[in-house]
């Protein structure tokens, strides 16, 4: 199995002087393609930092990273190229855009890549049937419960065929019996399209569908 | 999907509407100020181009005709009357003063003009009764009796047979000319010129100005002759004398551009709280897309991506706003107490300016909104509009 996520020596500290806070402390990791880890800790230890800088949504104050064999530059390169071509995000609170229906949802994901509408709207409906929300195309947001939002931003990430998920807490907003069958759906499709996938969580009980738990405390990795 | 922002729009539509009515009333105010003072131009202009004469003569140190006090007597005609420019016989005697005449009663404003009837300074004609009995400049006596007879603007609503009373005075109303009022919708009143020194004057034998036609092609390459005529006329020291192009420009001057400067003003102070206006409506609803702005960065949206949506809505609601202002302008000119002339060309360009400046003070607001970190997706704290208590369990999951 090939790295298809490497981090090394990544350090991410927020605030300046006696405010600073380390959230992500001379940080090594790796995550091979088509893996499903886990990362859990407590409140505050930097799971959402950690996985913000592997998404490219933040830049490391020192570090090197690499995705899918490329480094990354920040200094000179537009990350939202990568974020866009290789990586999809799942929300803890879905982040949907409130005057869109989850058709439309979905297919600004490709709108953002400049796919013809004809077929973003082919791949949007084949993605929402994926998840099970053939009969929600035409509701907005505010017409879906907190689980079909959840698959709504599932299919949203997978838009554009993105070599890794990241999720943060994709089932914290959810009960129990929606987040059995948002892990189950994530398992799925991890093995039919060999989705690399990183989730973020605090249920134990979730533990058991990861190929490996990489457990954090105070900005650092502890086991993996 | 190139019509998310319009779906946005839609979304928001109330502030869409209130931001578009805000650019609306804003911009047709900026217009009809524009055509109340395009008005006040027609206005000032029109009297003088019916004359149809070229060269404008007042007394010397007055300033211009229309300007600083001017006496002339008759001994200045002669002169001009063999002045080798000027068209023989053309040279007329005039009278262009503010009055108050008492009609019906009433106090009013208007211009007493008197002009010799067979020379330039009237009318063209009446549209209804019939013109004044002339007396004879030339053989004037100060005893001889003069003709009490005005001719008045259609527009006046005063009958013929109708009084009009000047100082002491009484005139008959005995015709009405097309209405050609001055700035401010300033009616003229036509009299013999013989009237207009008996009502205002006193019986003198004077005139405030004297107006004449130049000679056509006396001096060769004749688009400047006038200007020639009118210098070599007013090396003279007992006269001054203008082209109708000078006359017009201090008219305009005097008259509009000058008392009208608050106004011009006015205009610019509106433009900018337009430009204000879009600037800060599109900036607190930035505000309150933040976490949308910074959903669609973190999920791949570039910065240009998020601009072009901004810009699209700021785009369209400063067209729209203006177009209906534009529309809006027509509609208040045509109610306007006063005379409004809004100048089509003139107005398009305000309207394309006033649509830069929307789009530019809404292009300042959205640089700044795009600043958002992309990171506030994994947050929630401002994540009110869609947080899940209250609709997560409405619904049960199948
Ligand atoms: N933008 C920020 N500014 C300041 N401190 C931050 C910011 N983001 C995170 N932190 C701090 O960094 C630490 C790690 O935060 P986070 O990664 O969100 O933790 P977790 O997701 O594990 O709960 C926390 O102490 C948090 O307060
Ligand atoms: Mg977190």
């Amino acid at each position: 199995m090939a790295t298809i996520i490497e981090g090394i020596g990544l350090n991410k500290q927020f605030g300046i002087g006696d405010a600073a806070v380390a959230a992500i402390n001379s940080v090594d990791i790796q995550i091979e393609e088509g893996e499903l880890v886990m990362i859990m800790g407590d409140s505050g230890c930097g799971k959402t930092t950690l996985i913000s800088l592997l998404g490219c949504i933040l830049t490391p104050d020192s570090g090197e990273l690499k995705i899918d064999e490329q480094v990354i530059d920040p200094e000179n390169q537009d990350l939202s190229v990568i974020r866009r071509e290789k990586i999809g995000f799942v929300f803890q609170l879905f982040h949907l855009l409130p005057y869109l229906t989850a058709l439309e949802n979905v297919m600004v994901a490709m709108d953002i890549t400049k796919t013809n509408t004809s077929e973003s709207e082919k791949r949007a409906k084949e993605l929402l049937t994926r998840v099970g929300l053939s009969e929600r195309l035409d509701h907005r947001p505010a017409q879906l419960s907190g689980g079909e939002k959840q698959r709504v931003s599932f299919a949203r990430a997978l838009a554009n065929r993105p070599k890794i998920i990241f999720a943060d807490e994709p089932t914290a907003n959810l009960d129990s019996r929606q987040s059995d069958n948002m892990m189950n759906l994530i398992q799925e499709i991890r093995q039919e399209q060999n989705t690399t996938i990183a989730i973020v969580t605090h249920h134990e009980g979730l533990k058991e569908n990861a190929d490996r738990v990489i457990h954090m405390k105070d900005g650092r990795i502890i086991t993996s | 999907m190139n019509t998310l922002f319009l779906k946005d729009m839609r979304y928001r539509r109330t502030r869409v509407i209130l931001t578009s009515v805000g650019i609306t009333v804003l911009v047709s105010l900026i217009l009809l100020l524009g055509g109340i003072m395009h008005g006040m131009r027609i206005q000032a202009q029109q009297y003088v181009k019916s004359t149809g004469a070229d060269i404008w003569i007042s007394a010397e140190g007055s300033g211009g005709a229309f300007i600083g006090f001017s006496l002339l007597i008759e001994e200045n005609m002669a002169p001009l009357n063999t002045a080798p420019d000027l068209e023989t016989g053309s040279v007329s005697p005039l009278i262009f003063a503010q009055a108050r005449p008492l009609i019906r009663g009433k106090s009013t404003k208007a211009i007493v003009v008197g002009y010799m009837a067979d020379k330039l300074g009237g009318p063209t004609g009446v549209v209804e009764g019939k013109m004044f009995k002339s007396s004879k400049f030339k053989d004037y006596r100060p005893e001889d009796p003069v003709p009490d007879e005005v001719i008045v603007d259609e527009k006046m609503g005063v009958q013929i047979g109708e009084q009009i009373t000047i100082g002491t005075d009484t005139l008959k109303v005995v015709g009405k000319t097309k209405s050609l009022m001055f700035v401010l919708d300033t009616p003229l009143l036509f009299m013999d010129v013989r009237v207009a020194q008996k009502v205002l004057l006193g019986n003198y034998p004077r005139v405030n100005m004297m107006i004449a036609k130049s000679k056509p092609s006396t001096i060769p390459g004749k688009t400047d002759q006038a200007i020639t005529i009118a210098a070599n006329l007013d090396a003279s020291d007992a006269i001054e004398a203008r082209t109708v192009k000078q006359t017009l420009d201090d008219i305009i001057g005097y008259y509009v551009d000058e008392p009208m400067k608050a106004v011009q003003f006015l205009r610019v102070m509106l433009w900018l709280a337009s430009g204000l206006l879009i600037g800060m409506i599109t900036y607190v609803t930035m505000l309150e897309k933040t976490q949308e702005i910074g959903v669609l960065k973190a999920i791949g949206g570039s910065n240009q991506y998020v601009m072009s949506l901004l810009l699209k809505q700021v785009a369209i609601i400063s067209v729209i706003g203006v177009s209906i202002g534009f529309c809006l302008s027509y509609i208040f000119a045509a109610a306007a107490p006063i005379f409004v002339a809004i100048n089509f060309t003139e107005s398009i360009i305000v309207a394309a300016i006033s649509i830069i400046v929307c789009c530019g003070s809404g292009y300042l607001a959205a640089r700044k909104a795009i600043a958002v970190d992309p990171m506030i997706a994994f947050r929630g704290e401002i994540d009110m509009g869609y947080t899940p208590q209250g609709e997560t369990f409405a619904h049960s999951d199948a």
